[in-house]
């Protein structure tokens, strides 16, 4: 904990102060070269879906900046086929869910998407980027979180345990490349709702 | 959406934190002398109640931790919301009790833990459970327990001196008379003004962790409604049930209520208050 953190927590001030962190969306670039590496290496492809988790905002401006994120996703659907919809989830979170075969158009995607929340203000309202991998039924996902501008790794086993042999080999092999949360009290797992859904489902 | 940061609420803090300070140092200054035998044993008795302060907590509300599978609900909310205060996730507990109520706890953020009661589970709704749970984050953010248990510790010394302080009179026997008396009528008047600062300190600390609460959710107003749910149903429920929990006032989201406490001695500032502050923040973002 820096200085400043310590005078933040002493004046009570460092929830606000957080919850308004800026979120840097370069980092999302880094998902294309992983996918490479995922696919090359692992054997892990692609689902052919990434997406958005942002929480909203009870006001008018946030409503809006939500259907300027639809406009632009819009217009790259006619460009790429990236096709997208907006949904929420059974927690209240909502999500931005993009849908394509090439997972460079997936990244480029999110990158918009992303980039206009935080031209319009709303990066603190940013919660995580989720990217899909399979590999014979085995599902992972490498989850970029704004708040920790880092990547860690998801990979939902049996039941409510995460798969951590798959978990580890993700960690070891994509290290270096993309920038990964050393703390692992970080790796919050997304469950999906359904069973054999994804986190957004 | 740029919140703006609340000077006044910040400047108070840091007043009453400076005061509070200068008043301790006087304090040791006065007590040292008389009392420095029992540094050591002090020290002890710090050391202890800091390092056991979330087991304490959690132990003597008889609340449970819970598990994904008992609360799976829960704990996602918890999970996500830690998430976006940057926070690792803190233990769940569940109290069994109907009073609506919720707490955080623990020295750290990485050894905290916010527990509910499963009155206030049954009580909100999903956001306004989302908003006292966010306002108990902003308390483990703020290192609010630390903070206040720090800040307490040498009003609690001042008051043991107060009532114990003759039949300990302190190693030098040539002194003692004099020097006794003297630290007790100090230890006192510490007792007296520490008690006032602490409390104001504490209201300052709620007030900061509501708005901490509404940055994290977005939803200021889904917290205010939640204040005004629970201290409604906090006035029809029956005193005796609640002696045994006012020790835990200070960490509850809403105190509860013992006949006439005067504002100046309560350790959380009116629902009105809070409801009023949330307003101004809902005010702020849709005008932003």
């Amino acid at each position: 904990m820096g200085f400043m953190d310590s005078i933040r927590s002493v004046l009570g001030i460092s929830a606000e102060a957080d919850a308004t962190r800026d979120a840097d969306p370069e980092d999302l670039f880094g998902m294309s070269t992983a996918y490479l590496t995922m696919e090359a290496d692992l054997g892990f492809e692609s689902v052919g879906a990434a997406a958005l988790c942002f929480s909203s905002v009870d006001s008018t401006d946030f409503e809006q900046t939500v259907e300027e994120v639809e406009a632009i996703l819009q217009a790259g659907e006619e460009e790429t086929g990236t096709t997208f919809r907006v949904q929420e989830d059974s927690h209240g979170w909502e999500w931005v869910v993009l849908e394509d075969d090439d997972p460079e158009d997936l990244v480029t995607s999110i990158h918009f998407a992303a980039d206009e929340f935080i031209e319009r203000g709303y990066g603190s309202r940013l919660l995580a980027a989720v990217f899909g991998f399979e590999r014979d039924g085995d599902r992972a996902y490498w989850i970029y979180s704004f708040r920790r501008g880092a990547y860690y790794p998801f990979a939902p086993g049996r039941g409510r345990e995460q798969n951590d042999r798959v978990l580890m080999k993700l960690e070891s092999v994509l290290d270096g490349e993309l920038s990964l949360e050393s703390d692992k009290e970080y790796w919050y797992p997304m469950w999906p709702d359904r069973k054999g859904g994804h986190p957004w489902q | 959406m740029d919140w703006k940061p609340d000077w006044g609420l910040r400047g108070r803090m840091a007043l009453t934190m400076f005061l509070l300070f200068a008043l301790y140092i006087v304090f040791i200054a006065v007590i040292a002398r008389t009392y420095a035998v029992f540094l050591p044993l002090v020290a002890v008795f710090m050391f202890a109640q800091f390092f056991f302060s979330d087991k304490l907590a959690l132990y003597s509300m008889g609340a449970k931790e819970v598990s994904e599978e008992e609360y799976p609900q829960l704990h996602a909310t918890i999970g996500r919301l830690s998430q976006q205060a940057d926070l690792p996730k803190p233990k769940v507990a569940v109290v069994d009790s109907r009073v609506p109520n919720a707490f955080a706890t623990g020295r750290s953020q990485k050894k905290a833990a916010v527990c509910v009661t499963t009155g206030i589970l049954r009580t909100l709704d999903d956001d306004e459970l989302e908003g006292v749970l966010a306002h108990e984050l902003a308390h483990v953010k703020n290192r609010d327990v630390m903070v206040m248990t720090i800040a307490s510790f040498l009003s609690t010394v001042a008051f043991m001196i107060v009532r114990w302080g003759f039949w300990f009179g302190g190693g030098n026997r040539d002194r003692q008379g004099g020097g006794v008396l003297a630290a007790i009528a100090a230890s006192l008047v510490v007792w007296i003004v520490s008690y006032l600062l602490i409390r104001a300190l504490s209201r300052y600390r709620e007030y900061a962790a509501d708005r901490g609460a509404a940055v994290i959710t977005g939803r200021p107003s889904a917290l205010a409604s939640a204040l005004m749910k629970i201290s409604g149903r906090m006035d029809q429920v029956p005193q005796d049930d609640l002696r045994e929990q006012s020790e835990m006032n200070a960490f509850f989201i809403i105190p509860i209520k013992s006949g006439i406490i005067s504002r100046l001695f309560s350790t959380h500032p009116s629902t009105e208050n809070r409801i009023e502050r949330l307003r101004q923040l809902e005010r702020e973002m849709e005008t932003a």
